[in-house]
């Protein structure tokens, strides 16, 4: 399915529009240079510093800080929804914590975090492990909770025991709720990340952005903005394929 | 009594946690910048009574809820536009596209030079974040609106006017809700950030303050002052939104989360 031409201009043509208006006013001195370089300036700044491996290293400073805060609050925070969805003594316990510590602005703790953990990468991989785990948590809670026990009650009518039911009627129905709050929670965990190491650190993309800044040097600073949308939207799409993979039948997918 | 039994249950982890930071503080096994509750609260009754958590709260409240006002009555606005008009919506889906993966947090920089270090680069960089989910939401809302609710209020000879707001926006308010909450969240998070790093006032500041002079207690009570400030602001949403959406949330099982 190719689109047309024409229609693929007028879907896409605001972002070279605005990238020619942008180096316009630079080129013409509308803008000062200095404040906001061009976006020649900044895709040669881009490239040179992806080439000599500076802007590699601390994109794979921030990934692993995010992806490891990540993974931690999926592996225990589905199985603690399942457990809070399931059992009602777990549930009574915890859910006053989740559902009232939602709406509070974790990122208030976050001080805390680094008396704790230490200004390098354990408290960032621990503050968005927290920050990770509730939407995770919440989201997951209620995939578990709305499946629907006609389904259950088939599948135990036909002789499944407890561990099969879990894993092949519960698991499964739920799986497109875990599945949204994976994908709310992924770019927290990167937001998170730069913005912590924004606050304190001396490696990863945060950092970069902070350090350049202070040095007025903006071009390095957009080119550092451009690798964290990259990373951002690609671990999105990554996320998605393997949506698409796992969840098979899911009605309600936009949501 | 089984209700007795559950309020016990909900109540017992966190009375649980409290207690025992309050022992441990007290014996002093508990290192010192975890402070303890009731040192806490009696610097947060000090800062209160002195006037400086005043001080701090207005000024953290005015950036956040200008912030907040421009970016999502933005985000409202622009979205709505995007899912009725396609030439806005071509103009600012791949814009928004573009953007969204980023932290907005990381413009801060820019924010800083561009508007200074005082009220309005805070306003700009929350706004700023506010309008990106808004604008999806908003967006979105639009486009899933069952298209039989337009048809009908046209074939009754609707005007654009009335099938604007007896039509589109009542359909579309659910959603918009939820982009306003996560605008709202989002915009907590950045205004935090941004009076951490770079800021002479706020409660931001009074947290880094307290960090500074090693008044854990002092540091304690902002970071309780702040969470209790996005608490109600959320509480408050919600509340809106119930009266908003009365007949729209019959039945749902939402109501647990708010």
């Amino acid at each position: 399915m190719k689109e047309p031409i024409g229609r693929f201009i007028a879907r896409w043509y605001s972002i070279p529009l605005l990238l020619v208006v942008w180096q316009v006013a630079v080129s013409s001195g509308l803008v000062q240079s200095r404040l906001l370089p061009g976006p020649a300036a900044v895709v040669e700044v881009l490239f040179s510093q992806i080439m000599s491996g500076v802007l590699v290293y601390h994109a794979a400073v921030t990934l692993g800080r995010a992806l490891s805060g990540f993974a931690l609050a999926a592996t225990v925070g589905i199985p603690f929804a399942a457990a809070m969805a399931r059992a009602p003594l777990c549930r009574n316990l915890f859910e006053p914590i989740f559902f009232f510590g939602y709406p509070v602005p974790k990122i208030a703790l976050f001080p805390i975090f680094t008396y704790i953990f230490g200004l390098g990468t354990q408290s960032k991989i621990a503050f968005t492990f927290l920050e990770c785990l509730y939407p995770i948590v919440v989201s997951s809670y209620f995939g578990f909770r709305g499946i629907r026990t006609r389904l259950v009650w088939t599948a135990r009518n036909f002789g499944a025991g407890p561990w099969t039911v879990f894993w092949r009627v519960v698991l499964p129905s739920a799986l497109p709720a875990i599945f949204s709050g994976l994908r709310i929670a992924l770019p927290v965990a990167i937001i998170v990340v730069v913005l912590t190491e924004m606050i304190g650190d001396s490696i990863g993309l945060g950092y970069y952005i902070t350090v350049w800044s202070t040095r007025f040097t903006f071009q390095n600073v957009y080119a550092a903005i451009i690798v964290v949308g990259v990373c951002g939207f690609s671990l999105d799409q990554i996320l998605v394929q393997i949506r698409r993979r796992f969840v098979h039948e899911a009605p309600d997918a936009a949501r | 009594m089984k209700l007795r039994l559950t309020v016990f249950q909900n109540l017992l982890v966190p009375v649980v946690v409290v207690v025992c930071w309050e022992v441990f503080g007290r014996l002093g096994d508990v290192p010192p910048y975890l402070s303890y509750p009731s040192q806490i609260l009696a610097a947060l009754w000090h800062l209160a009574a002195d006037g400086e958590l005043f001080g701090a709260v207005v000024v953290s409240l005015y950036r956040v809820t200008a912030g907040f006002a421009i970016g999502a009555s933005a985000g409202v606005g622009v979205g709505l536009a995007a899912g009725l008009v396609r030439g806005v919506r071509n103009f600012f889906d791949p814009l928004v596209s573009l953007l969204f993966a980023v932290p907005k947090i990381a413009f801060l920089p820019v924010f800083l030079i561009l508007l200074g270090i005082g009220d309005p680069s805070k306003i700009g960089i929350v706004a700023f974040s506010c309008f990106f989910p808004m604008f999806i939401a908003a967006r979105h809302s639009v486009s899933s609106i069952n298209k039989l609710f337009v048809w009908a209020a046209q074939n009754m000879g609707a005007s654009r006017h009335t099938l604007f707001f007896r039509v589109i926006i009542p359909a579309a308010a659910p959603e918009i809700f939820a982009g306003l909450r996560i605008s709202l969240a989002h915009a907590f998070i950045v205004l935090f950030a941004a009076e951490l790093i770079g800021s002479h006032s706020g409660l931001g500041m009074l947290i880094a303050d307290g960090e500074d002079a090693a008044r854990f207690d002092l540091m304690f009570a902002a970071i309780l002052a702040f969470a209790i400030l996005g608490f109600v602001s959320d509480r408050i949403l919600m509340a809106v939104r119930a009266r908003v959406l009365r007949g729209a949330m019959l039945g749902t099982e939402e109501k647990i989360l708010a």
